[in-house]
């Protein structure tokens, strides 16, 4: 049906921030049956977009229409009696909740006594049908992150959506669950429904979609029918530039081990997986990347290794020192660097400025020297390119690029061997990760030994020489880095037993 | 007929524990939706009096316990608008709402400080129930606001797991970014709690002057039960029914004073007795932090955080 | 067309100055609504109160001699707050201070020169505070227990020690020449603190004053200050970056109920000289709460805002003893601080965002932006 309006148009809709716009007048047009891409960077308004479009948040300027008629959303609610649904990147789910109240929440047709029955039985019905299976007694807090983005998809459905946004679905799951997702999407479409699948990932794009609007900065830059498009002209679209985000890598030429966990055991701390019987070996000149999806005991790792959790049993030796529940001052005094995934409120302190966040994790004197410290802050501004206000700013206020820099800026400066980086580019735009990418390659270079621990599957397999899967706080696999096959990667961390080289 | 004194005692028990329930109900409900209201003393005092000004001039206990009410859930639309609407400092603006409460409770009744108020409410015996032994003095021949408190916690038990927008209620304290995106208003929904939390803490005041103390004493009236009853809600683990329970050992705590005295024990000086209920309640707060350090029992995720859509 | 709220980007100190006269002013309007229902001239009360406080010498001087202790409880709850610690039992720590302060006045100064009893009066005044704290420190520092409640309840427990030692007992600090109204003992002259002539002014002054400007460098310009910070803006950061968040818990609460219990030892030297129940509990460590938020946790605010309230404070009093003085009582002025600090908080808003109207976005601004 050529002639039917579109099932979800948005017109010339523009949005601001204190200080960014977010949208700039973008159209965009999805048909009924059709899977949507919006292709962008990390930053480049994707998610504001589709905020908008499921009534989060309200356009400055610029029109939404669903089905060719004009709507004003003035929450997710008004979104939701139109059939719009959306799935967060962070999951809008309440842990304590059964998979059944999850879905009952907020429904208008629950009559004021609760009853989940009927909606445990369309919760199995729905699975069945989409290919979503989800037990609808279970607790969400105990689910995996795979289970719980199919209670999102699930709890969508059963609110009557016929427009579903994902929005990067895709970044937490394994590439086998991934391949699940897409037959889900493409059910979803065969029945008539419109998707909107966000993401930055272009091979994903091109294996799901029907046609693609990208975006930077803002502004819709391309559209087009995803058959008749390439790689190449998509990628620079959304870049701006050519790109080529596969770091020349130099042979590896691996030394001395100069980082040594031994068969490491550590209770789960708050809400972290615990480690079983844990040994790696990390040599100068050498990355060493941990693989897994989300939750199977990265923190723990990283923690125990860079000195900040004692563990129950097992060794950490750094270049020879053995600082074994040492705690984090005597790791670094051994050589050790530690960059966080958590950027804000763990690696910097959110209201502390740039110059007194390059202090963190240096030896103090008593009397803070304040001239000296804005001299270093200034330096590091320069040199790693950070962009912010000043020294006195905020790192609160800094982009996640930038707070990365700032951050490396501080861990880097007094030349360890030892660095380990948890997700160091994850949220970070294409320039920021490639000089991420390069700055922790030049070290490696340097004769620094890297421990990468990331759940981004295409990161550690860019960089690193060997690659090790973390799965329930083991290691359950061990590949080289170039022979690294997709497939059994991916069944690892999934938790097959695959029987590794 | 002549009661034992520990019959006595435990009946007192549940009379002084009854301020807390309301209160400790009412904090709960608040607590759920995710706002944290440290002002309870505050409307419980200006409750107190309020109800006694309203009793005093209508001669009616119930019209004093309904004015008593009404004060202390104006208060906590104040508190709601500064935790909600100005994403204030919930922490700061419930101490605010003390300080401001208890100063413009005893200005309000530092012209009746002392004096004794006529209109008192009166035990109803339960036909039938009271007859039981022992139980029947206990807990059936109470004035009719302990019953009515009973109700409260069985309605609010009932509210929280059974219904529609009890479940919405919690969610919002659970996570606020789920109730909106489901849909849900979550300021209205916070708004409406932490006043159905005012109305009880104020209710709660209201029985403490109309049934517990003589006259009203300033401060002195509720003499820091509003922070026992915030320290309740941590131990009932944010379930109504276990705020029942635990009102009536700290209201055992409470009534302790008086029945040691009756009982004759004077090695121990009043003083001590009265410092009895706060030491218990410090004790029982620091064991409850060491037996669930690991994982805080049931207090809402969300509990004191401003919620904001748009923030970026 | 919509209004809404929008995070400021900066915050500017004439923005801060400004929201809080507003906020004193609409305490003010607040505090007349309620003196009209209760009969009472709102202007007349004020200007009286204004006179009491500050036109006349003996108005000013009163004034500052309530404020000595409110900087201190004042800089005890602004060093808490500075980590996101809430410390409400100042109160209780102020009596404790008082308590152990008089004791050592009684017991260990008679013949000893003035300013050697006076630093043993204070520094006992400073470790009651300390002890009295230290219970909700640990609990804090260990276990995680909420340091609101139990601070506070312990303000209960004090207030009954010190009435026991004074009306229910022969306790050491009662005189014992008293028996139908008991008092405490009358301290030795040695521990005395020196007055300005004529008031009631007293060397507390500028213990208060040199604890603010000890305050400020330590949290300013040190590595403790810096330690401090980084805990509470975020305990994860501490941890990654080895600061002890047990050790700096403890410290700071053990540094706040010294400060509150420097307070009560000063009342104790300088105003009552003895142990005067009824004359400590008369709320310096809830105002002094007040007085820490008002002033931002900054300890020079704490002493400017301390003056201000220690004015308000006193003319509640001075209203009350005065004849005539309009038949108000002490309570209107606790009154009018909490209305100031509710006040205060709602316009905290306004300088965090701003208000916005918008009707869309310009086109140039969009241009701008193209890629």
């Amino acid at each position: 049906m050529p002639d039917a309006p579109p099932a979800v148009e948005a017109r010339a809709v523009s949005k601001a921030f204190p200080g960014v716009i977010a949208n700039a007048r973008v159209d965009l047009s999805v048909e009924r049956g059709e899977v949507h891409a919006i292709l962008g960077e990390n930053g480049a308004g994707k998610s504001t977009l589709a905020s908008i479009l499921a009534g989060l948040y309200r356009p400055d300027e610029g029109e939404v229409r669903i089905d060719g008629e004009p709507v004003h959303f003035g929450s997710p609610r008004d979104a939701l009696a139109r059939g719009v649904g959306m799935v967060y990147q962070h999951f809008r789910l309440v842990e304590r909740f059964t998979v059944a109240e999850n879905v009952v929440l907020g429904d208008p047709r629950q009559p004021m006594l609760l009853s989940t029955r009927r909606a445990e039985k369309t919760v199995a019905e729905l699975g069945e049908k989409y290919g979503l299976p989800v037990h609808p007694r279970a607790r969400v807090g105990n689910l995996s992150v795979g289970e719980q983005q199919r209670v999102e998809i699930v709890k969508m459905l059963y609110r009557g959506a016929d427009v579903l946004i994902l929005d990067e679905p895709t970044a937490v799951l394994t590439p086998q669950e991934s391949e699940n997702l897409f037959e889900t999407v493409n059910a979803m479409a065969a029945e008539g429904k419109s998707v909107i699948f966000i993401s930055h990932k272009l091979s994903e794009v091109l294996a799901v979609s029907h046609h693609v609007t990208v975006m930077r900065d803002g502004h819709v830059v391309a559209r087009a029918e995803t058959a008749l498009s390439d790689r190449r002209s998509l990628a620079r679209a959304m870049v701006g530039r050519d790109v080529d985000l596969s770091v020349q890598r130099a042979e590896a030429a691996p030394g001395e081990p100069l980082l040594e966990l031994e068969n490491l055991n550590a209770e789960g701390e708050g809400d972290t997986v615990p480690l079983r019987d844990v040994s790696l070996k990390v040599r100068a000149g050498e990355v060493v990347g941990v693989a897994g999806v989300a939750g199977n005991g990265q923190r723990s790792l990283a923690e125990v290794a860079a000195g900040m959790r004692t563990p129950s049993s097992g060794r950490v030796v750094v270049r020879g020192v053995d600082t074994t529940g040492k705690g984090p001052k005597a790791a670094r005094r051994a050589g050790l660097a530690y960059v966080p995934e958590d950027r804000l409120g763990t690696g910097l302190a959110p209201s502390l400025s740039i110059s007194e966040n390059l202090l963190l994790t240096h030896p103090r004197p008593f009397f803070l020297k304040r001239k000296e410290m804005e001299g270093t802050a200034r330096e590091a501004i320069e040199q790693f390119g950070i962009r912010a206000p000043g020294p006195d700013a905020a790192t609160r206020g800094l982009s996640g690029g930038n707070a990365q820099k700032a951050l490396l800026a501080r861990e880097l400066s007094d030349g360890p061997e030892v660095i380990i980086v948890a997700s160091p580019t994850r949220g970070l735009d294409v320039g920021a990760t490639q000089a991420v990418r390069e700055i922790l390659d030049k070290r490696r270079r340097a004769g620094c030994a890297v421990l990468l621990i990331s759940e981004d599957l295409d990161e550690v397999r860019s960089l690193s020489d060997r690659i090790l899967v973390l799965y329930e706080g083991r290691i359950v696999y061990e590949t080289i880095g170039e022979d690294a096959d997709v497939e059994d990667l991916g069944l690892a961390m999934a938790g097959s037993d695959t029987g590794g080289h | 007929m002549n009661d034992a004194v520990w019959v006595l005692t435990l009946a007192a028990a549940v009379s002084a524990g009854t301020p807390l329930v309301f209160a400790a109900v009412g904090e709960i409900l608040a607590e759920r939706s995710g706002v944290l209201n440290l002002g309870v003393e505050g409307m419980m005092l200006l409750g107190a009096v309020t109800a006694f000004l309203a009793a005093d001039a209508s001669g009616s206990p119930l019209v004093g316990l309904l004015a008593g009410t009404l004060a202390g859930g104006g208060l906590a639309l104040v508190h709601a608008f500064l935790s909600v609407t100005m994403r204030a400092n919930q922490i700061v603006s419930g101490l605010a709402l003390v300080i401001f409460g208890t100063g413009l409770a005893t200005f309000l009744g530092n012209p009746i400080e002392g004096d004794p108020l006529k209109p008192g409410v009166t035990n109803f015996r339960i036909p039938g129930l009271a007859e039981i032994p022992v139980l029947g003095k206990i807990l059936f021949d109470q004035d009719p606001l302990v019953y009515v408190s009973w109700v409260v916690v069985a309605l609010a038990a009932f509210y929280l797991t059974r219904t529609r927008t009890g479940l919405a209620l919690r969610a919002c304290g659970e996570s606020p970014e789920t109730a909106d995106a489901m849909g849900l208003s979550v300021a209205r929904l916070r708004y409406a709690h932490v006043i159905i939390g005012g109305l009880l803490a104020g209710a709660g005041g209201a029985y403490q002057i109309l049934a517990r103390v003589p006259s009203w004493s300033g401060a002195g009236t509720t003499a820091g039960i509003g922070w026992i009853a915030l320290a309740l809600v941590v131990f009932a683990a944010w379930r109504p029914w276990r705020a029942l329970l635990g009102a009536y050992l700290f209201g055992a705590a409470l009534a302790a004073n008086f029945a040691l005295q009756a009982a004759g024990v004077n090695i121990i000086p009043a003083e001590f007795l009265s410092m009895l209920p706060y030491l218990l309640t410090i004790l029982v707060l620091v064991a409850l932090s060491a037996s669930s350090a690991r994982k805080r029992l049931g207090a809402p995720a969300a509990l004191g955080v401003p919620y904001a859509r748009e923030e970026r | 067309m919509q209004v809404r709220l929008e995070r400021r980007l900066e915050t500017r100190r004439g923005h801060r100055a400004l929201v809080t006269v507003l906020s004193v002013v609409a305490a003010l309007l607040l505090g007349a609504v309620f003196l009209s229902l209760t009969g009472k001239s709102p202007l007349a009360v004020y200007t009286e109160m204004f006179r009491a406080a500050f036109l006349s010498f003996y108005g000013i001087t009163d004034s500052l001699a309530v404020a000595i202790p409110l900087i201190l409880t004042g800089l005890a709850a602004a060093v808490a707050f500075r980590m996101q610690l809430y410390n409400i039992g100042a109160e209780g720590q102020l009596y404790v201070g008082a308590i152990l302060g008089s004791w050592a006045a009684l017991a260990l100064t008679p013949g000893l020169p003035n300013p050697l009893a006076i630093i043993i009066v204070f520094i006992f005044g400073a470790v009651g505070g300390a002890l009295w704290i230290l219970p909700p420190a640990l609990a804090r520092a260990w276990l995680g227990t909420s340091e609101i409640i139990t601070t506070l309840l312990l303000n209960f427990v004090a207030l009954y020690l010190m009435r026991y030692l004074i009306y229910g007992s022969a306790s050491y600090w009662r005189d014992p020449t008293t028996t139908n109204f008991p008092q405490g003992k009358p301290i030795p002259e040695e521990a005395f603190l020196p007055v300005v002539t004529l008031t009631r002014v007293h060397l507390g002054l500028a213990v208060a004053l040199l604890a603010a400007v000890v305050l400020w460098v330590l949290l300013s310009r040190t590595r403790f200050g810096y330690d401090v910070r980084v805990v509470g803006d975020s305990p994860g950061a501490a941890r990654y970056a080895g600061i002890s968040v047990r050790r700096t818990i403890i410290i700071v609460m053990l540094t706040s109920g010294a400060l509150a219990g420097l307070a009560g030892a000063g009342e104790v030297a300088g105003i009552a000289h003895t142990l005067d129940p009824n004359g400590l509990a008369v709320n310096f460590g809830y105002t002094g709460i007040i007085v820490a938020a008002l002033a931002r946790s900054n300890p020079f605010g704490v002493v400017a805002v301390a003056i201000l309230l220690g004015g308000l404070q006193n003319a509640g009093t001075a209203l009350q003893s005065i004849p005539g003085g309009a038949g108000v009582p002490v309570e209107v002025s606790y009154m009018l601080q909490g209305a100031i600090l509710l006040c205060a908080l709602a316009g905290e808003l306004f300088i965090r965002y701003r208000l916005r109207v918008r009707r869309g976005l310009p086109d140039e601004l969009i241009e701008g932006t193209k890629p």
